[in-house]
């Protein structure tokens, strides 16, 4: 028994790995897990696209995309280790200093608006907009009860995001006008979107801020009041640039594409890349 | 055959001082790159309580979270764990001792996140309607979490080395007309004593280093509990913040150096932690 195992052992060990040997061009994509679904999206059909157009099946392109947030994005596009970068912000003063030598190079594909979220028991309890103001005494723990703003008697559980995270960037800079403001009310810190919308949807009195296309039934998107307006974040007050919380959604490459990721890019800025973009839930643009 | 085993004797001794060199390559690695913000901050490095990106670096919430979280994890396995150890050593039958190890065995290779998911999913649920908690992701939650996730390791090798006992001094003591419960606390437990110390060290080394599953858990708040002794609260572990942060700065900048000092720190904690629990053994075998 010991002996055949030895031997399964040894053959597995001798057998050459396939995925090891695959020298097929790879494009590597990281960062920001709003922009995650457009190029996950996109790369399965521009793979599909490829094999069509130029490639017969011996030289077939992959596509890797991981997340981590627009900070780690730029980071590793800047520092060589990716390939394209996602972000989901304007690259920052201090990055574009910090990586000057790498020549950053900003490609927009799409547009989406950063919602203050709610729990849908806060929601259905009656609270449908908050003024900036409120948001603001909410992160900074003046606010810490949903009874101050018309809502129920809870306690508010505030979430927010890693400190490198573009939609907290986004978010800030709307609220406090600073994009790295110090929230001293949180409660919860939360990394990508996914994690963000799971912990307020367990929640039942939680507020956080999330991109548009992540709002659905658990976690509500609510307006911003400026005295008697207010703004939904919508689909059309988003393309009209009504609602007050909108940024671009971008791959970053270091210095001028070329090659499949030059290819890739203009795939995405192409029709059939901007249909992409819309079914992954962003405006697209144009 | 004299020079022969000398030959292989050489073999182990490079093989040993390979090891020797990782380990202290490491911990020379962490010292140089944690430098920059050590020279900076000093020791107040440790005690500063604001970590803020660009601006200042305070260890002491993750220092304490996870101090906190390793812990609560130990209170809440020991007990558990010798109690089900002594069952399966000395009241179980050899059939079903080896059934119940080989299930222990399999639990404690189960990876941490998957263990994080669950926590996420459930634990975290659960403890915030036990307890009727604002929000379940707290200390409390990850402890716990930890705690199921060492039970396994803590509880297998506890029970062998129980296990591994001379049968001669059970013989003796179920002869001398001691009950089998008596034997088992009386003799058994004793003996066994390094062993148990061991399994418990290397279920505090798992507990302080994971990192996902209470990345997951914990709420990462950089803040110590107020007060302190709040274990419903949110707060941070050194690897949950290496995981959150490290991406974002790989190798450079004070940021990175801020983080290398953080690994650092669990580093030294670990070791320390290893010598007291090898110093309270040896006192006890003098004694």
């Amino acid at each position: 028994m010991f002996r055949v195992l030895l031997i399964l052992w040894v053959a597995i060990g001798v057998i050459p790995f396939p995925a090891s040997a695959d020298h097929s061009p790879k494009i590597q994509i990281v960062g920001s897990t709003t922009v995650l679904p457009i190029a996950s999206r996109a790369a399965e059909r521009f793979e599909k696209f490829k094999k069509i157009e130029k490639f017969k099946s011996s030289h077939r392109l992959r596509i890797l995309v991981n997340a981590g947030g627009s900070g780690v994005g730029i980071h590793s596009v800047a520092r060589g280790r990716s390939d394209i970068g996602m972000a989901s912000r304007e690259i920052s003063p201090s990055e574009r200093k910090r990586f000057e030598g790498s020549h950053l190079k900003v490609h927009t594909v799409g547009v989406d608006a950063v919602a203050c979220v709610i729990s849908s028991e806060v929601y259905d309890a009656g609270i449908r907009d908050l003024t900036r103001q409120e948001i603001r005494d909410i992160y900074l723990g003046k606010i810490r009860n949903w009874s101050e703003v018309g809502g129920p008697d809870r306690k508010i559980v505030v979430v927010d995001k890693e400190r490198h995270r573009g939609t907290r960037h986004v978010f800030m800079s709307f609220i406090f006008g600073n994009p790295t403001a110090k929230t001293p009310g949180t409660i919860l810190v939360t990394g990508s979107n996914n994690e963000e919308q799971t912990k307020i949807a367990q929640s039942d009195s939680a507020i956080g801020m999330l991109s548009y296309a992540w709002v659905n039934d658990e976690v509500r998107s609510i307006g911003i009041r400026d005295k008697k307006n207010i703004v939904n974040p919508t689909r059309e007050t988003i393309r009209k640039g009504n609602y007050p919380i909108v940024r671009n959604l971008s791959f970053i490459t270091a210095g001028e594409p070329n090659g499949e990721v030059k290819a890739f890019l203009e795939y995405l800025k192409s029709p059939e890349g901007q249909q992409v973009v819309e079914e992954s839930g962003y405006i697209p643009f144009t | 055959m004299k020079n022969e085993s000398h030959g292989v004797m050489l073999v182990f001794a490079g093989l040993n001082l390979i090891f020797l060199c990782c380990a202290g390559g490491l911990f020379f690695f962490l010292i140089f790159e944690s430098y920059p913000i050590l020279k900076l901050h000093g020791f107040d490095f440790w005690l500063g309580q604001d970590w803020w990106v660009g601006e200042t670096y305070g260890a002491l919430p993750m220092l304490y979270g996870s101090t906190l979280v390793t812990a609560l994890a130990c209170l809440l396995v020991l007990p558990l764990a010798l109690a089900v150890a002594i069952f399966i050593s000395e009241f179980l039958t050899s059939t079903s001792r080896r059934c119940v190890k080989a299930v222990l065995e399999l639990l404690a290779g189960v990876p941490g996140i998957v263990y994080g998911l669950l926590g996420v999913s459930f634990l975290s649920l659960w403890i915030k309607d036990i307890f009727g908690l604002l929000d379940g992701n707290t200390l409390a939650t990850a402890g716990c979490l930890l705690a199921i996730m060492i039970l396994p390791t803590v509880l297998t090798l506890s029970e062998d080395a129980m296990r591994a006992g001379p049968a001669e001094y059970r013989e003796i003591a179920l002869g001398l007309g001691l009950s089998k419960w008596q034997m088992a606390t009386g003799v058994v437990l004793p003996q066994a004593l390094p062993g148990i110390m061991g399994a418990v060290l290397l279920g505090i080394g798992r507990a302080m280093g994971e990192t996902i599953a209470v990345m997951l858990v914990v709420g990462s708040l950089d803040r110590i509990p107020d007060p302190w002794f709040n274990i419903f609260s949110s707060a941070q572990t050194i690897p949950s913040k290496l995981g959150r942060e490290a991406a974002e700065s790989i190798g450079e900048g004070t940021h990175w150096s801020a983080l290398m000092a953080l690994g650092l720190t669990l580093f030294i904690m670990v070791l320390l932690i290893n010598f007291l629990g090898n110093r309270f053994l040896k006192r006890r075998s003098i004694s």
